[in-house]
């Protein structure tokens, strides 16, 4: 029993993360522009889950093994006045689809919420041991 | 002459019990950690093996010392490593549910019973156990 509670926290972490990712991918989904003010659509970033926790130095638990910037096209929309159009006339946007990120934001909330649960039952499981004592 | 007095009536079998218990709960919550992880497998002991062992043992030891005396020789299996201090789980893959697009074969409603029925085991048997710790405690006393 001892260390549950390390595992469960790792969920947690690890799930506020995902979060934070698809946070960030809802808030840039329509940004085309870099901190620079040059011409860089805002790339989707993915987070991956691994088994383990490198930073509590165990197996047990779950960790970001990383966080991925998308590959994929940019979605192209026709703009020719635009200042960035490209020969024909488009422009590139975030291929972000808003669904995409709630339904994923819906599931890392669960997964949050399921580590709570878990959590709560370690603190039960402690304080009814620490009655044999009492 | 102190274990004539902790190795009574069903004080070894609840200990082994609250042992077996509080380790595969770390199981459990390791699964519940994993629930979205890609390429995971949830793993668990099996209760019906250990029940078993824990019966033979508990017919042993009745054989052996009568109803209520003695310790308790569980038996290691591959799965629980049973040492004099405490014992060690050695999961396997459960297996039971189809495999998702990402690997894991998870079964959140299984896994979240798996945690309650755990956790009511344990604490069923930590009130007994602490029942027959103040019987002993009420004759040490010589009130009742």
């Amino acid at each position: 029993m001892y260390g549950s509670l390390d595992i469960s926290t790792s969920g947690m972490i690890a799930n506020r993360t995902r979060l934070e990712a698809i946070s960030a991918n809802i808030a840039g989904s329509d940004t085309i522009l870099n901190q620079d003010g040059q011409y860089e659509p805002f790339r989707r970033r993915i987070v991956t889950l691994a088994a383990g926790d490198p930073s509590g130095n165990s197996d047990q638990g779950v960790h970001v093994a990383s966080i991925d910037l998308d590959n994929g096209p940019p979605m192209m929309k026709y703009e020719p006045d635009s200042a960035f159009a490209n020969a024909d006339g488009y422009v590139g946007y975030p291929n972000i689809d808003i669904v995409t990120e709630q339904m994923n934001a819906m599931e890392a909330q669960r997964s949050y919420e399921a580590n709570i649960t878990a959590a709560e039952a370690t603190k039960s499981m402690m304080s009814v041991a620490l009655q044999l004592l009492a | 002459m102190i274990d004539g007095v902790t190795n009574a009536d069903a004080i070894p079998a609840l200990e082994r019990l609250m042992q077996f218990a509080g380790q595969r709960h770390r199981l459990i919550v390791n699964n519940i950690a994993n629930l979205s992880t890609p390429n995971f497998q949830p793993s668990d002991v099996s209760i019906s093996d250990f029940q078993q062992q824990l019966g033979q043992a508990i017919d042993q030891r009745r054989a052996q010392y009568g109803a209520s005396d003695g310790g308790l020789a569980l038996a290691s299996t591959d799965q629980v490593e049973v040492s004099e201090q405490g014992m060690t789980l050695h999961p396997q893959p459960v297996g039971n549910n189809i495999l998702f697009h990402d690997g894991n074969d998870r079964n959140v409603e299984r896994t979240m019973q798996s945690l309650v029925e755990n956790f009511m085991t344990y604490r069923t048997a930590a009130q007994f156990l602490r029942n027959r710790f103040d019987l002993i405690n009420t004759a040490i006393r010589e009130r009742v």
